[in-house]
């Protein structure tokens, strides 16, 4: 905000923006909920842990208890407040989400600005490189990876999810590269003579940054599931208040699918996704009208 | 019609070129992973309460199946194999080849993969239209946020929510496994019947998993196609709604047939969590138990398959792509 | 794209009006179950020597003869193939007498031919009583035909009182359809084999070379000579129809059995609760879902003895495990009932202590000296004893090592195991209480874990003991390949920590006792021998811990007595043999008017 205020010149298109967004939110006010879904969720993610004592509580005579007052979703084989571990297990989710998602996004966008710009040469090795990485199974690539390798924090967890999923964006961001350059500004930017980084820098980059910016919040979302299905198969390392291992051990452990008496234990990190992905989906459609002005309706 | 010929000849070429590269990736990665299967299976029968006298029997025998030679001559040998289709022999059900029981599992995911994705791309497309022309409206807002939701949920989520409510809290349907084996196999009433019972649910999982991308692709193509000329000129001469529909559903379709393809190859790596919810007989669950038997052959094998799947529905997708926008059909491309 | 959307929903419509009857659909005289120990692979070969094979152990694979569910004797049978048997008391002799009126499903009668070809068949595969190499213990050095219904196995002179079981535990397949497998001159080239120099090693060679023939080997049709012939088979399941030629077809009271395919446990869970099993076989059960199946019409739980432990074992030559003390520490620390009521309340009852054997078969064994033995109660005082004993340093409530660095307690166990994880994560709970820093670690499969395991990654994993009724099979779990003794050709040798697969680590000889030397011992030695070892090895095994045992297994069967009666019933000696043999003796009936 201090560069805004430094250039004084940009500053009404600046304030018409948040204009725009402001009556972008406000005509419908899924879209308000679907910000302060979020912002629970970072809230969670950030300060969760904060709020419960650690190690958490267990109660070795009410295992797998009914929703209560003290347990609003019950409790799991432990007797642990199952609501505790969703919230707590919050930040691991959704660390390992956002790293997946920057490592992918930036590969992705990376790759395809490249691939677009240069064309030629440098387009046809990267684009064979993309093909090859949509080309290569990777859900069951992942499954056998975790045979080898154990992915013991959210970051590794995050390089091995973006690494295996970078290629759609790297597509898109090339033929958006590609659109963008035989628009006028470009070749008028390039006939001044400014840099090449300056062109990239200045002038693509901020036209794609909404775009980026929305594959950032689907990746997220993207690398959670991938992430929560890789602990429900039980294949990677346990993690008590991990929401793919309460799946996981809610099925397979408590036959919550089978009996009633594991079912909140169930819920609560179903649940927790579902949530987390409204929140997400109304985020990026109020995105979507904000920066897509065809969307929107006179 | 030559272009097409030269542009299909170097989409093979690139594509075993992809495949072969695929192929010596997961050849490294799979003969990599840890673990005897050997002692594997035997820890395995003692843990199910076989006795170890009776386990030792019954696994002794299949170290003469395990892979031997270096790396390298394993490799030679393997890609010798493939050249001339020979997938190899699998290890977990020794004396079978891995062609015959991939053949036997391909079966039991393509049909509801096919039957999934096409149940969801006709609801998903007509609706994607609703969407598109009332969005402004609360039934188009409600599909495009439902389609996003459901677009957004996991397949393994939604397939156990299909279990816990169509098997367990109002069991109308069979809870797993492919068909009821009292029927006499063949095309009678009984066995049709229960072969379709069994696959309403993985079906109807797909169905529901794709549903929503379907709408929002239909959506944003509508959205493309109403800003076309010829839909104003159409209006203006006054043509019926269902007529002007039609038009629309028409041109905005078209470049989801690409889509169409494309996850169609997609679905076989997908599989996994599906098959293994519902115990369906089908390609993902031969990986997951292949990986669990460490039957490299199996792995290698399944791997192969899916990924030719990949390649060749990306083939697919990009010579429809051509026929679909002639622009590409000249040859322009870049 | 409108009759498209028209078929849709046309076919929608035929499926849900064809989906009645779901669930506790099996029409009369199909009996439905699951056979636990293997998953249906449809396009496997109908051959008992193929680990996947389509055949059913007590349906329509028979062996010689069934054990029974012994907690102390391996040695007591139920009839098969084999009517009746003599052996002498070193079990250097077994006599079998074939059931006089046994026939193959073809007709032809059950001959000893075929139950010498079997025998023959036996040795490709290896092991156990059909060892080629002539120095292993309890092998088989003969085999004659007395005559049509008479065959005599006599046992090498490396003896082993397991060769009985071993014996009678011959699958027996028809010498019509698998004789041809074996070359002419089988038995004269088995004779060179179990003989010394090359000559030997080139016959021996040859048989083990006939292994993969032998597996891969895929008749046309099934040829049994038990309850049922395999009629078809699909990936979800199997179905076998009476073989009439059976020799006791008038105990069998179903016409069809069908198998069904499992998975997961959720689907064993599943159809019981649908309450279309009519049996199943042991099967991990949480407490939710059992209510769940008690709640079907019919569903019976039926428990009984199962010789099957799990334990959390130590690499002993990790630190702060190398020491006897840290071990006690941990047992006095770990309150077994509750990581049992978290981890297996259905299927499992809380050690009583350390003894490496089931509760069960401890009693027999030991009798009272049980009593003598250290307890292990949760006492925290004497765990804080143990850890001072032990050189290890307190600070600010935490447990740390001699040297002041941090204690961490890493437990492993297989992710896929739900109730060994729940148990590693209850353990953990009680150690972190005690001021002891403890995760649990999960390998991503069971063959991944036997890896790691076996190569001495591991400080504390699970593992599984006490397999009995064979006290050397017992032992041997705690005292075997895993800690270093190995029983190569009749010939005992220890290797040092961290090769071979000796992840345990453990002393060669303590306190002037080679408790794997004993182990091996138990092999051939007398009832009375077999006690005192036993007594001797249940002692060290509670003083030095190379592990602590958590739970001991409980065989938990489900049974339906809707459509059929006359089930076994708790505790009986049938319980942990398939539902096929309880009908070949007479124990299943059709309910009357169902």
């Amino acid at each position: 905000m201090t560069v805004t205020q430094l250039l004084p010149a940009p500053a009404t298109p600046r304030r018409n923006f948040w204009r725009g967004v402001l009556r972008v939110m406000r005509r419908k006010p899924s879209r308000m909920a679907g910000v302060a879904i979020v912002a629970l969720f970072a809230f969670m993610g950030l300060f969760g842990p904060l709020l419960y004592p650690s190690p958490l509580p267990r109660d070795d005579n009410a295992l797998y208890a009914a929703p209560s007052w003290a347990h609003p979703f019950g409790t799991d084989f432990e007797g642990t407040d199952v609501l505790a571990l969703v919230v707590t297990g919050t930040r691991y989710v959704l660390l390992a989400g956002l790293a997946t998602a920057v490592i992918t996004v930036a590969l992705g966008t990376g790759i395809g600005l490249l691939a677009g710009f240069h064309r030629g040469r440098w387009d046809t090795v990267l684009m064979r490189l993309t093909d090859l990485q949509l080309t290569i199974p990777g859900l069951p690539l992942l499954l056998v990876l975790s045979t080898v390798w154990k992915f013991t924090s959210p970051l590794e967890m995050g390089v091995v999810l973006g690494v295996l999923g970078w290629g759609g964006i790297a597509r898109a961001v090339r033929s958006q590269t590609l659109s963008l350059r035989e628009r006028g500004f470009i070749e008028a930017a390039r006939g001044l003579g400014l840099s090449t980084r300056h062109i990239v820098g200045r002038e693509l980059l901020p036209s794609m940054a909404p775009y980026i910016a929305m594959n950032m919040l689907i990746a997220v979302t993207g690398a959670i599931y991938a992430q929560v299905g890789l602990f429900f198969l039980g294949v990677l390392p346990f993690d008590a208040n991990n929401w793919g291992v309460m799946l996981n051990l809610a099925v397979f452990g408590g036959g919550a699918l089978t009996s009633a008496a594991a079912l909140p234990y169930l819920l609560a990190p179903l649940l927790a996704i579902l949530l987390l992905t409204l929140g997400i989906v109304l985020v990026v459609d109020a995105m979507d009208e904000i920066f897509n002005p065809r969307l929107r309706e006179e | 019609m030559n272009t097409v010929i030269r542009r299909l000849t170097g989409h093979l070429a690139r594509g075993i070129a992809m495949i072969w590269v695929v192929t010596t990736i997961s050849f490294v990665i799979i003969r990599n992973i840890p673990g005897d299967p050997v002692r594997g299976q035997y820890e395995k029968l003692i843990e199910q309460g076989m006795g170890p006298d009776q386990a030792e029997r019954a696994t002794a025998a299949l170290y003469g199946f395990l892979p031997t030679g270096s790396l390298w001559d394993q490799y030679t040998g393997y890609l010798n194999g493939l050249i001339h289709g020979d997938l190899g022999q699998s290890l977990s059900t020794p004396g079978t080849g891995v062609a015959t029981l991939i053949g036997s599992a391909a079966k039991w995911t393509v049909l509801p993969v096919l039957g999934g994705t096409l149940l969801s791309f006709l609801l998903g497309v007509t609706l994607g239209v609703y969407a598109a022309i009332k969005r402004s409206g609360k039934l188009g807002d409600a599909l495009a946020i439902s389609g996003s939701l459901l677009h957004g949920v996991p397949q393994y989520v939604i397939g156990l929510l299909v279990t816990a409510i169509f098997t367990t809290l109002w069991p109308i349907l069979p809870a797993g496994g492919p068909v009821d084996i009292s029927f006499e196999p063949g095309f009678n009433a009984a066995y049709i019947v229960s072969l379709v019972q069994h696959a309403t649910l993985p079906v109807l999982t797909y169905a529901l998993a794709s549903y929503g991308g379907w709408i929002l692709a239909m959506k944003s193509s509508v959205a493309t196609v109403l800003g076309d000329d010829f839909i104003l000129a159409a209006e203006l001469r006054g043509l019926k709604r269902s007529v002007l529909f039609r038009y629309i559903a028409r041109n905005a379709i078209l470049p989801l047939f690409t889509i169409l393809a494309l996850s169609l190859g997609m679905l076989f790596g997908g599989a996994i969590f599906i098959e293994t919810i519902f115990n369906y007989p089908g390609l993902g669950l031969l990986l997951v138990n292949s990986i669990g038997a460490r039957d490299y052959a199996l792995m290698g094998g399944t791997f192969l398959v899916i990924t030719v799947a990949i390649v060749v529905a990306n083939i697919a997708a990009d010579l429809l792509y051509a026929v679909i926008d002639p622009r590409v059909r000249t040859g322009g491309a870049a | 794209m409108r009759r498209l959307a028209a078929i849709t929903v046309t076919a929608l419509i035929a499926t849900v009006t064809a989906c009645g009857g779901v669930g506790g659909s099996a029409d009369s005289g199909v009996y439905t179950t699951i056979d636990g120990a293997k998953q249906i692979d449809a396009t496997a070969p109908i051959n008992p020597f193929n680990p996947q094979g389509n055949t059913f152990l007590g349906y329509d694979a028979m062996t010689l003869a069934w054990p029974k569910n012994d907690p102390v004797d391996p040695n007591r049978f139920y009839p098969g193939i084999a009517a009746s048997w003599t052996v002498t008391p070193d079990q250097g002799e077994v006599v079998i007498h074939l059931q006089p009126k046994a026939r193959w499903s073809d007709g032809k009668p059950v001959t000893s031919e075929d139950v010498r070809t079997s025998i023959g068949l036996a040795y490709t595969q290896g092991g156990t009583a059909y060892a080629v190499d002539p120095k292993a213990a309890g092998s088989a050095a003969d085999v004659r035909v007395v005559d049509a219904r008479t065959v005599k196995v006599t046992q090498g002179a490396s003896k082993s009182n397991l060769f009985l079981r071993n014996v009678l535990s011959t699958v027996v397949v028809p010498a019509h359809v698998f004789g041809h497998l074996l070359p002419a001159d089988f038995w004269t080239t088995l004779k060179a084999a179990r003989g010394t120099g090359p000559a030997a090693e080139k016959a021996k060679a040859q048989i083990t070379g006939l292994a993969e023939k032998v597996i891969s080997f895929a008749p046309a049709k099934d040829v049994s000579a038990g309850p049922f012939t395999l009629e078809r088979v699909n990936p979800g399941e199997a179905l076998l129809v009476r073989n009439k030629h059976f020799y006791a077809n008038q105990n069998i009271a179903p016409d069809r059995v069908k198998v069904l395919n499992y998975t997961g446990n959720q689907q064993i869970w599943n159809y019981l609760i649908s309450g279309s099993l009519d049996s199943a076989p042991f099967t991990a059960v949480p407490t939710g879902v059992l209510k769940r199946i008690r709640e079907t019409e019919g569903n019976e739980v039926v428990k009984g003895f199962s010789p099957v432990a799990v334990s959390l074992a130590f690499g002993q030559t990790r630190k702060p495990y190398d020491n006897v003390h840290v071990r006690r520490a941990l047992a006095y620390l770990i309150d077994r009932s509750q990581v049992t009521k978290v981890a297996s309340p259905e299927a499992g009852t809380p050690a009583k202590t350390t003894t490496g054997i089931h509760a069960k078969s401890a009693q027999a064994w030991l009798g009272n000296g049980i009593g003598e033995l250290d307890q292990y109660q949760v006492d925290p005082a004497k765990a804080a004893k143990e850890l001072e004993a032990a050189g290890m340093t307190r600070k600010g409530g935490k447990w740390a090592m001699p040297d002041g660095t941090p204690w961490k307690v890493e437990i492993h166990v297989p992710a896929s195991f739900s109730d060994w994880v729940a148990a590693a994560k209850a353990i953990t709970s009680q150690l972190n209480d005690h001021g002891i820093d403890a995760t649990v670690l999960t390998a991503a499969d069971y063959t991944l874990y036997l890896d790691e395991l076996a190569a001495g990654k591991y400080d504390v994993g699970f593992w599984l003991m006490a397999l009995g009724p064979s006290p050397y099979n017992i032992y041997q779990r705690i005292y075997g390949s895993a800690n270093g003794w190995q029983l190569l050709a009749g010939q005992l040798t220890h290797v040092p920590p961290g090769t071979q697969g000796n992840w345990m680590g453990g002393p060669e000889i303590i306190d002037g006792i080679n408790p794997g030397a004993l182990t091996s011992r138990l092999n051939a030695a007398n009832p009375d021998e077999q006690r005192r070892i036993v007594g001797t090895l249940a002692k060290l095994t509670n003083q030095q811990l190379p592990v602590i045992q958590l739970y001991d297994y409980v065989n938990t069967q489900f049974v339906s007595t809707s459509r059929y009666t006359g089930w076994p019933p708790a505790d009986s000696d049938v319980l942990r043999l398939p539902a096929g043999v309880w009908m070949q003796l007479g124990m299943i009936k059709e309910k009357a008017g169902s």
